[in-house]
């Protein structure tokens, strides 16, 4: 075993994530996925040639933090590190071996140096398209959901499995465009083999194993002396989210002890008969996401860091659907565990949480183009920031999952359908000492010619984004089809001419709005986000008759009473 | 007798290269840069740099000149009070910005503002759909009040005016355009679909909201400029540097200021480019380190690479995501937070950081004693012995290793539990695999191949780092080049007059003809050749090349395919399959081709300027091995004896094996154990590796 000076341990780990960021980078540029290319919603991982992490790239979404060594180990057992051959290929996308729904491919390449298996790498990205009816909420089984691939050699010993790519291109939608990501995946997999060998060379190393260790530890203690930071004791929340039919509560509580974070989900409710359950693995990403921002946002993604936070959670549960129920909208679900752990600790750690998003609206949009081409993808709008100490939540920016705006001009173009209007809806963010942010309005009128298809999957609908430390919660989301509004869970047929809008949510303020600096109230007033009424009522600010300044004394006898 | 004049007009100094167009022979000079009025400092510099040269004003035929005017008043907000006009239902979308964190687990993110305020857009009744077709008419009369309140009540000195759809047909832009003149015949007016014609109305808007917003302040710059340089007798031509590597005269630069962000960087690479054809190394990195940051550069086929998107005013250190984004052509530039002035420090994981945030050159690092007291890269490398405390700047100034050793003690070594020397290494290093990082992130983003090419290193802080990220990068060879301290200055006459613009339009090859072709490219060629028209350029002097971005129908990223004379549709097929192979190891797909942007790159004639240009005087006449220094040697762990060679005191052919120092004025090159270089008859050191593990 090879030991490391804290000199040498930051080199070499600074080039592992390196390594791993170039592997992202040429996944993104040769996608095909509108996720993968804008979202990112893609992971590349290194591990040693016992499985385990050192590293994963920067760029990818919270869904990815720490599900990899979990996927490696699936993958292993179905087939043992001393049975793999130079120029295997394994992959899979089962939701409980990967990341929780079946778009997700997990491709797996080990690496040798000449006929010595020294590590692996891996990547995960949203595909294109995987059958079945994909990610929408009337889904009851898994099996309506698409193919399951059970882990399996798509290359073995060089050759690749003919049988297993036309299984897959038989079973889906835009077959030249899945195919084409999962040839990229396993390219940018071959790129990160060659570059994981040259650095073995650079630094005359002759196994990783001894790095992962030091990165490992490395993590976990610097963890571990954050976690000791946030006071011993038991911090419980509960909250209630949109389910088919009926309200789903989803239950906390936050264990800290010493050095150790445990969350345990008891308390949460069944799994429902609709594609928004929740594989564990997604349920523990979402977890170890929730403590990363809060304790180490800078630190780089690996095993070690994970150590400390132990998660669990009920097999009858929502957050830990087993097999065969449906998982495909698993996020409108997962997300929650981020502002209900938040919600947890708010109190104990409140210059470091974040008040509720409003949470991303999910869709899938399915139809014919005016020139006939099909459209079939998944779009997302964001809503508000929830609020910090000090720092207003950003109107229309996503959380806790990332994405890029599909931008008007390209929407227009890719689906012959107008946008109408995209605006943000001041005031929608919770008031606030410091304001939550705003959410927006679009409306879409289908001028395609055929018949549109939108599949919703918005919350927000009725359980607002809610503030902390005295904040106000944001405004609702709602749809409507031609100014009526409709079911936020349906598949809405939208006839040619129909219009569709969508009014995203408001993220939740953080403290009294009344503490708000009359200044800001002022700016806010002028930039229209805070109508003269609302300054008065919620803000105790008076402005001047013109507006252009504040009534001190108006405004010190209205906060005083 | 005739000469010309390169300018860099940086944030600190202003670089002038006087050249003698008959002898070669090359004039510098520098001056502290005026920032409220850079066009002072030019003055200034070029009547001190003639009267001390003897050179006749009426002798100088052109000035290129590069300035940081535009990108400062953007990071500083001194532009002016602008207005926009917007597509009714569409005003937030600068504020609505790319609905993207640039951060995923840091929770306190900070967005750069937009240039103009939300209650100076006004929403205009009119919509363009996206094939070009109009769905809906233009309110004029909605213009005419708009137009009128902006002025009336806001005193807007620019206006932007933003439509959706406009690359597909301009009209209702241009419209409102001719509205506004007819109203306030001074009120700048940019048009979106004149800025870049490119679909992505987010960033489209944003480019040409901020070509608003400084064309004001440019227009002034210029005025005095070119009143100054008339009051001198100048007669010649003056041109100024676009962030594309192409230089504008005054009409072009005022009408797109948006154009010239970055354009002191962007000659630092073309100089790059010119020294490789000038010693046949037609694919090069470009690396230039100094004070705060690292610049880099890919060269292919002795042609900067561009690109179209480029990232103003970032409010997060060097995060993407976190500034402005413009899409105007630019040098492919890397950027990185990594310089003579890094920080060096222990991070909240208990591992060694270095920069982004840097000393810069004030208060500056410990070593200066300038007020400085934190740990930075000059301190680390001056600890291990990289730069000579007493010859730094040709010794005007000494530098104090003592505070550099303690600072690296107090503030990285006790708490690492490391050695000093270790320490400094690690700072070293460090920066060395930040770049190499940043090269290597870069290159395969765009499916550059650098290991055959050679690199080229300046700035101050670059020469002491390159041998050892070419070496991780397996780069052979790299190049010194003489005069490092005013490449840029130098590279600003290497270039010729050059606009380069695109249009978006979508195109599917199988259905594609030679009519479609041409149709295509004739908006962009119309408006390219009027624009030089405009600019008092004679257009038999031009070039005309045209390039597509093209892609798997479907697939997100394109690449770019150029089009050699008389190329016909059915060979595009062809290219693209070519270039797509260049750039990605992965088969291509048996998938349909789609062209995505039509690009049109106008070149004048380039400058005669390789032909006469020699700087190298030969050498001084000194002792070359001016003493001997310890450094540390990283393959030993420990203190070696190195000479130290004094650059200018060497003549063509000298070879110097590692571990060496050579010294100049601006920069010192490291030379380590296995390695070795020579000195080309141009005066440059041509390094390798000698021992053999590249």
């Amino acid at each position: 075993m090879t030991t490391f000076d804290p000199v040498s341990l930051k080199i070499l780990w600074d080039r592992l994530v390196a390594v791993a960021d170039e592997l992202v980078l040429s996944l993104v540029r040769t996608s095909f996925s509108m996720n993968v290319r804008e979202g990112y919603d893609l992971s590349c991982m290194i591990f040693d040639a016992r499985g385990r992490l050192l590293t994963q790239g920067s760029y990818s979404v919270p869904s990815f933090t720490g599900t990899a060594p979990a996927t490696i180990g699936h993958m292993l057992r179905a087939f043992p590190a001393e049975t793999l051959r130079p120029g295997d290929i394994v992959i899979t996308n089962d939701p409980w071996m990967g990341t929780g729904h079946l778009f997700d491919i997990n491709v797996m390449r080990p690496i040798f140096r000449g006929e010595r298996l020294v590590g692996f790498t891996m990547s995960v990205t949203h595909l294109p398209d995987i059958g079945g009816k994909g990610i929408a909420s009337d889904c009851t089984e898994v099996y309506h959901e698409g193919l399951r691939l059970p882990v399996c050699k798509l290359r073995d010993d060089g050759v690749l499995n003919k049988m297993l790519l036309d299984l897959i291109r038989m079973n889906v939608r835009v077959p030249e465009q899945t195919i084409g990501d999962l040839m990229a995946n396993v390219a940018c997999n071959e790129v990160g083999g060659r570059a994981i060998i040259e650095f073995m060379e650079e630094y005359g190393l002759d196994e990783i194993e001894s790095l992962a260790d030091a990165v490992n530890d490395h993590a976990e203690t610097a963890m571990r002396e954050r976690i000791a930071e946030i006071p011993d004791g038991t911090y419980s929340n509960a909250i209630s989210i949109e389910g088919p039919g009926k309200a789903i509560r989803l239950a906390a509580c936050v264990t800290v002890t010493g050095s150790d974070v445990g969350i345990d989900f008891t308390g949460t409710d069944d799994p429902v008969r609709a594609s928004i359950n929740v594989p564990f693995c997604y349920t523990r990403a979402q977890s170890n996401y929730v403590i990363k921002c809060l304790t180490i946002p800078s630190l780089p993604n690996n095993e070690g860091a994970m150590r400390p936070i132990t998660v669990t959670a009920p097999e009858t549960c929502i957050l830990n659907a087993q097999p065969p129920w449906p998982t495909g909208a698993r996020h409108s679900v997962g997300h929650f565990v981020v502002p209900l752990l938040m919600g947890a600790l708010a109190e104990t750690l409140p210059d470091r949480v974040q008040a509720d998003a409003a949470m991303m609206n999910v869709f899938s949009v399915q139809g014919r183009h005016r020139d006939g081409g099909e459209v079939t993808s998944l779009f997302f709008l964001a809503g508000g920031l929830g609020a910090m100490q000090g720092l207003a939540g950003r109107a229309v920016t996503p959380a806790p999952s990332n994405m890029t705006v599909v931008p008007t001009e390209i929407w227009e173009s890719r689906t012959s359908m107008t946008i109408e209007r995209r605006q943000i809806l001041p005031g929608t963010g919770g008031d606030g000492r410091w304001r939550g942010g705003d959410g927006q309005e679009v409306v879409f009128r289908n001028d395609s010619g055929h018949l549109f298809e939108f599949a919703l999957m918005g919350q927000r609908t009725e359980f607002p984004a809610q503030g902390f430390a005295g904040g106000g919660a944001g405004a609702l989301r709602v749809y409507e089809v031609n100014g009526a509004v409709v079911n936020p869970k349906a598949r809405i047929e939208l006839a040619p001419g129909d219009q569709i809008t969508m009014r995203e949510a408001g993220g939740g303020g953080y403290g009294e709005a009344r503490q708000r600096e009359p200044d800001r109230v002022l700016r806010d007033v002028r930039d229209g986000v805070v109508s003269r009424e609302a300054a008065e009522d919620i803000y105790g600010v008076v402005l001047s008759t013109d507006g252009k300044s504040i009534d001190e004394v108006a405004t010190a006898n209205l906060r005083a009473s | 007798m005739s000469h010309r004049l390169g300018v860099d007009i940086g944030g600190t100094f202003t670089d002038f290269a006087l050249v003698d167009d008959q002898s070669g022979a090359l004039a510098v000079h520098k001056q502290l840069t005026t920032p409220a009025d850079p066009s002072q400092c030019v003055l200034a510099g070029l009547a001190a740099l003639l009267a001390r040269t003897g050179t006749d004003i009426a002798e100088l035929t052109t000035i290129a000149h590069g300035t940081t005017l535009v990108t400062n008043a953007v990071i500083e907000r001194k532009g002016a009070v602008t207005g926009m006009l917007v597509t009714e239902g569409f005003r937030d979308v600068l504020d609505i910005a790319m609905e993207r964190r640039y951060d995923l687990f840091d929770l306190r993110l900070h967005f750069a503002e937009p240039v103009v305020p939300r209650r100076l857009r006004l929403e205009i009744a009119e919509r363009v759909m996206f094939d070009g077709a109009i769905g809906a008419p233009i309110d004029e009369a909605a213009v005419g009040q708009a137009v009128t309140r902006l002025v009336e009540e806001h005193g807007i000195e620019a206006l932007a005016v933003c439509f959706l759809h406009s690359y597909a047909d301009p009209s209702h832009e241009e419209r409102a355009r001719e509205i506004a003149n007819t109203l306030y015949p001074d009120l700048r007016v940019t048009t979106s679909n004149e800025v870049l014609p490119f679909m992505r109305e987010y960033e489209r808007w944003t480019t040409t909201t901020i070509n608003a917003y400084v064309q004001p302040l440019t227009d002034r710059y210029l005025d005095h400029l070119e009143s100054g340089l008339a009051e001198m007798g100048f007669q010649g031509r003056l041109l100024v540097m676009t962030s594309s590597g192409g230089m504008a005269t005054p009409p072009l630069a005022r009408r797109f200021p948006v154009r010239l962000v970055e354009s002191g960087p962007a000659a630092g690479a073309l100089m790059a480019a010119f020294l490789g054809r000038q010693v046949g190394a037609p694919d090069l990195l470009s690396f230039d380190m100094g004070g705060t940051t690292a610049k880099g550069a890919l060269i292919r086929d002795n042609r900067a690479l561009r690109r179209y998107e480029f990232e103003i005013a970032r409010e997060h250190g060097f995060k993407q995501g976190s500034g402005l984004p413009l899409r105007i052509p630019v040098i492919d530039m890397i950027e990185i937070g990594a310089g003579g002035g890094s920080i060096a420090a222990v991070d909240d994981t208990n591992l060694l950081a270095v920069g982004p945030q840097s000393a810069g050159a004030d208060p500056g690092p410990a070593c200066y004693r300038r007020g400085g007291t934190r740990a930075t890269l000059t301190d680390a490398n001056v600890a291990l012995g990289y730069l000579v405390p007493d010859a730094f700047l040709g010794g005007e100034m000494e530098l104090d290793a003592g505070a550099a050793s303690d600072a690296l003690a107090r503030d990285v070594a006790s708490a690492l539990d490391v050695e000093v020397p270790r320490a400094a290494w690690g700072v070293h290093e460090v920066i060395n695999e930040d770049v190499a990082r940043a090269f290597r992130v870069h290159a395969s983003e765009i499916g550059f191949d650098y290991r055959r090419c050679a690199m080229v290193a300046f700035g101050g802080s670059g020469p002491a780092h390159a041998m050892r990220v070419a070496r991780k990068l397996r780069i052979p060879k790299v190049i010194f080049p003489v005069g490092a301290g005013v490449m840029s200055a130098i590279g600003l006459l290497t270039v010729p007059i050059s606009f380069a613009t695109l249009r978006s339009g979508d195109a599917r090859l199988e259905t594609l003809d030679a009519a479609g072709l041409e149709a295509g490219f004739a908006p962009v060629e119309r408006q390219a050749r009027s624009l030089l028209e405009a600019a008092g350029l004679p257009l038999d002097g031009i070039t005309l090349e045209r390039r597509l971005d093209m892609r798997f129908y479907g697939q997100g990223h394109e690449v770019e395919v150029t089009l050699p004379d008389g190329t016909s549709p059915a060979r595009l097929g062809e290219l693209f399959l070519a270039a797509y192979a260049k750039a990605f190891a992965v088969t291509p797909l048996d998938a349909g081709i789609e062209i995505v942007n039509w690009k049109i790159e106008a070149n004048g004639p380039d400058p005669d300027f390789a032909e006469r240009y020699h700087p190298f005087a030969g050498p001084s006449g000194g002792d070359p091995v001016a003493r001997r220094v310890r450094v540390f040697d990283p393959t030993s762990g420990d203190y070696v004896d190195c000479p130290v060679y004094d650059r200018y005191a060497l003549p063509a052919g000298t070879t110097i094996e590692g571990p060496a120092l050579i010294q100049e004025n601006e920069a010192t090159t490291v030379l380590g154990t296995g390695e070795r270089l020579e000195v080309d008859s141009f005066g440059n050191l041509v390094a390798t590796f000698a021992d053999g593990e590249i």
